[in-house]
């Protein structure tokens, strides 16, 4: 498993990102980060221009989506993915301040591959994010940045 | 009584009548009209066209006209009338059929055989041509243009008349004065066809009529008809001789000659017998019409003597009594269209009230104007399915209840009647105060009324003899004969359980009444949809704002709670006040974030639809007991009184679990007894059922009963019982009107708590719930399973 392929955050608090970076070096999470700030820049991260000169960036081994972004809903991301005849094989779990569980269940039918949803206590998100780095990089075989 | 010929009757034989068929109009069978006779006081000639040649003539020709009888048949005309003016009437009847009527057709200064001046009126028949010769008046003849500015100047008095009745009576003032009768007057037709005296100047000592009342049968209808053709009719003997027509037929056809229209002909002996009765000598009758139909008489009486009208006089009382009949429609209408603008003026007034009114039923049953300021009446009701409101002298609810569903099955849209009893029997233990009713139909589906009551009148009725017999039957030469009543002494009638009757502008003033009523309903219906329209709609928007909002305020105060914690953590020449501080900030977000999470499942509550399914109560209570303890190490000693069996309701299953939650869990919760019980019921005799969660605890003082359903209010300490942010009863009433029920309670301090609530709308509440969204509301018994 190679440990070097990214995981693409897309976050457009500066604030929830710095916390959600620390706490994932926290719980040993050493994995290079890529960060997006809209549901457009991370279609643009996950579907590279096909005559750019430059090469394609390795796709993410995960994504990690807000739902509430200023440009467009989360939501909207799943949905534009979901369209495309070749989706790009890579799990997108939501991390979300929303416990809805409308908002919970519409993203599992777009076919999120899982959601969290932030707790105000800093511990307790610690927590999460330790339970979950444990799942998703030491349980399940991600895929290896191939397109 | 008057006499009425037949045309259409041509029966002949012997007077056969029965004793039911008996009726003046029985008199047609005498067959008036074939008489072959006419009255003393003008002559008759029956001729042949075109030579005028006589075939018959009255048996007075030589005291009337200077020549026999006899000598005049087979003669031309000329004979009577000389060359000029039998070569006038030549002339003038060429220019006229005078088939339907006796126009005067000559005037002479005299005759061959005798120097008296004549009027001359013509008719012809199927067979022949008929002259009538009638001695003019000279007296009169001389002042007929005088006669004519007099009616003038009358009429003038007239017009200026402030009443009918006191038009009426200048009216028959004034014909006395033209006609010299002893009484002179006006006879009023009812709807029934009876008739009574309105008006009456009579010569001082004679018996007053004013007021009596005579039977339809008095006046057959035949000579109704006839009074519609015939505007003026006179005789003026009553005791007349009959001077019979020589020969007695027709002699070119055999025929008795058909005397219809001629106005000397000899009246019926049942008419004749009839004034004998009376004891009139003469009498000139004149047709009063309104808006083209018979409304009455002007009846002219001479008591002392016969009397003859002249020519002149009659025309000049027919004119009269034709401009009467013009300007009594006039005043009729002017007196209705007064009525109407007066009805008009307090209809708006009350239509204005309507606007401005809680409702339609308080302006019409309410403080003045109402129902009782547009319509003349003693009482009213308003009838609908809010209920029954009552105003002034009105028959109890019940009755007015009973009424309107006999209406109801009537099926019309509206009832005017001045005797109810005779339509509907029962109303006679209404007692007096509805004998008449005016009833207006609001709805087409409900019975849904307006009704005025008047009170019965008891009203006398004086008529000219006792009405049930208006002929006797006598017999005389062994055959039956019909006679007019002998008896015309007063004979008085009571008659109760009738009211005033109801003026027909009355019942289609009310009529429009309905009509603007209906339209502001129509118009309140549409206000009050608009606006529960926008209600809803900014419900709407205020959830989602309050949602939009929590969930957005969440973020920047967990970037604070998160940063406090990284300063507390990395900061190491935090003093122990410092770290305290940061503490109190981070326990202030969390407060805040509880906040908002409370505030964001309330609006949840608001805006999501109801997921509605048949629940059994009793399996959420045992869910929502095992949760609460679950989570709740005090719940676990407090003892869960259920009585079941709880019902099947229709209701969204996960709402009303939440619902059940907050209410046990508070039961529960505000509970400072050492043994704690809570218990859980319905009444389901009930409708729809009613549930309550009952509890031993702290109680809740009456002054806060409403306020404990506001968000975020507690009655407590922040941390006292337990915490909390105050929103569990806000959620248990939202989750209650959106099922469209209610919610209650009872309670005493230190003692317990009972919340009522139910799940669904009240039977027939067509009240406006902010809270519940159209077609959400389950439907009334429609959660019984």
């Amino acid at each position: 498993m190679r440990r070097n392929v990214p995981l693409l955050i897309v976050e457009d608090s500066d604030e929830d990102f710095e916390v959600t970076c620390w706490a994932l070096r926290k719980v040993g999470v050493e994995r290079p980060i890529i960060r997006c700030t809209s549901t457009e820049g991370a279609l643009g991260y996950l579907l590279p221009p096909e005559k750019s000169p430059d090469p394609a960036p390795p796709l993410p081994c995960l994504v990690l989506l807000d739902l509430n972004l200023p440009t467009g809903d989360g939501r909207q991301l799943l949905e534009d993915l979901n369209r495309l005849p070749r989706r790009p094989p890579v799990p997108l779990v939501i991390l979300s301040t929303s416990s809805n569980p409308r908002d919970v269940v519409a993203c599992y039918r777009l076919g999120a591959s899982g959601y969290l949803s932030k707790p105000l206590d800093l511990d307790d998100f610690v927590e999460k994010l330790r339970v979950f780095a444990a799942y998703w990089f030491m349980a399940v075989t991600l895929p290896e940045g191939e397109r | 009584m008057t006499e009425s010929p037949s045309k259409a009757n041509t029966t002949t034989g012997a007077l056969n009548v029965s004793a039911e068929a008996v009726d003046l109009s029985n008199c047609d069978r005498e067959l008036v009209h074939l008489c072959g006779a006419i009255q003393p006081h003008a002559a008759l000639l029956v001729l042949q066209e075109p030579e005028l040649t006589i075939l018959q003539a009255s048996g007075n020709t030589q005291d009337m006209l200077g020549v026999a009888t006899e000598a005049l048949l087979g003669q031309s005309v000329e004979t009577v009338l000389g060359r000029d003016p039998t070569a006038a009437l030549r002339e003038r009847i060429r220019r006229d059929d005078l088939n339907d009527a006796l126009p005067h057709v000559l005037s002479v200064p005299r005759l061959c055989g005798k120097e008296t001046a004549f009027h001359v009126f013509g008719h012809r028949t199927a067979d022949a041509l008929l002259l009538e010769f009638e001695p003019a008046a000279p007296a009169d003849l001389a002042r007929s243009a005088e006669i004519h500015s007099d009616v003038r100047a009358v009429l003038n008095r007239l017009q200026k008349a402030p009443s009918l009745q006191s038009f009426l009576s200048l009216a028959v003032d004034e014909i006395r004065a033209l006609t010299g009768f002893d009484r002179v007057m006006a006879y009023r037709f009812s709807a029934d066809g009876s008739g009574q005296v309105v008006a009456e100047s009579l010569e001082p000592g004679l018996d007053p009529y004013l007021g009596l009342h005579y039977p339809a049968s008095d006046i057959p209808e035949p000579a109704r008809r006839l009074f519609l053709l015939n505007w003026v009719r006179h005789l003026p003997d009553v005791d007349y001789v009959p001077v019979p027509l020589v020969p007695e037929s027709n002699p070119q056809t055999g025929s008795p000659t058909d005397l219809s229209y001629v106005s000397s002909r000899s009246v019926s002996v049942m008419y004749t017998g009839y004034l004998r009765n009376m004891g009139v000598q003469s009498t000139l009758v004149m047709t009063l019409l309104s808006a083209g139909k018979l409304w009455g008489l002007i009846s002219c009486m001479h008591h002392r003597s016969p009397k003859a009208v002249s020519y002149e006089i009659r025309l000049a009382s027919e004119f009269f009594a034709h401009m009467v009949s013009l300007l009594l429609s006039e005043k009729e209408t002017i007196d209705h269209q007064a009525y109407r603008a007066r009805l008009n003026g307090v209809t708006e007034a009350l239509l204005a009230a309507i606007r401005k009114a809680a409702t339609v039923q308080d302006a019409l049953a309410g403080t003045e104007p109402n129902m009782l300021s547009v319509i003349d009446a003693a009482g009213a009701a308003v009838v609908t399915e809010e209920g029954v409101r009552l105003l002034g002298q009105t028959p109890p609810e019940a009755s007015v209840r009973a009424l309107a569903e006999w209406l109801a099955q009537r099926g019309e849209s509206r009832y005017a009647t001045h005797a109810l009893t005779d339509d509907f029997p029962e109303a006679a233990a209404f007692g007096p105060c509805c004998a008449g009713l005016l009833a207006i139909r609001l709805s087409h589906v409900a019975a849904e009324y307006l009704m005025w009551f008047r009170p019965a009148t008891v009203e006398e009725v004086n008529w000219a003899g006792d009405p049930r017999k208006p002929v006797e039957i006598s017999e005389t030469d062994g055959e039956l004969r019909l006679q007019p009543r002998t008896s015309f002494a007063l004979w008085k009638q009571t008659v109760s359980g009738r009211a005033r009757p109801w003026l027909t502008c009355e019942v289609d003033h009310a009529s429009q009444l309905r009509s603007a009523i209906v339209e502001v309903i129509g118009e309140r219906a549409r206000t009050l949809a608009r606006i529960n329209e926008e209600l809803e709609k900014s419900n709407l928007e205020l959830d989602s704002f309050a949602y939009a909002a929590s969930h957005d305020l969440k973020e920047p105060l967990r970037g604070i709670s998160n940063f406090a914690r990284f300063l507390q953590d990395s900061e190491p020449g935090l003093t122990e006040e410092g770290r305290q501080r940061i503490e109190t900030i981070v326990r202030l977000t969390k407060r805040m974030h509880d906040l908002l999470e409370s505030l964001l499942h309330y609006s949840r509550v608001g805006r999501s639809e109801l997921d509605l399914q048949a629940t059994a109560i009793d399996e959420l209570i045992v869910q929502v007991v095992a949760m609460l303890r679950s989570g709740n190490r005090s719940a676990l000693d407090v003892d869960v009184r259920v009585r079941s069996p709880l019902p099947t309701v229709l209701c969204d299953r996960i709402r009303v679990t939440e619902l059940l939650h907050n209410l046990i869990g508070n039961a529960i919760k505000y509970n400072d007894k050492s043994a704690k019980w809570v218990e859980i019921g319905c009444d389901q005799a009930l409708h729809p059922p009613v549930f309550f969660v009952r509890d031993n605890g702290i109680g809740i003082p009456e002054q806060h009963w409403q306020r404990i359903f506001e968000l975020f209010r507690r009655l407590h300490g922040r941390d006292a019982y337990g915490g909390g942010t105050g929103v569990g009863l806000t959620i248990a009433k939202k989750v209650v009107t959106r099922h469209g029920g209610q919610i209650w309670l009872e309670s005493r301090p230190g003692e317990g708590t009972t919340i009522y609530f139910t799940l669904e709308a009240p039977v027939d509440d067509e009240a406006v719930d902010p809270g519940a969204q159209p077609g959400e509301r389950s439907a009334p018994g429609g959660g019984k399973a």
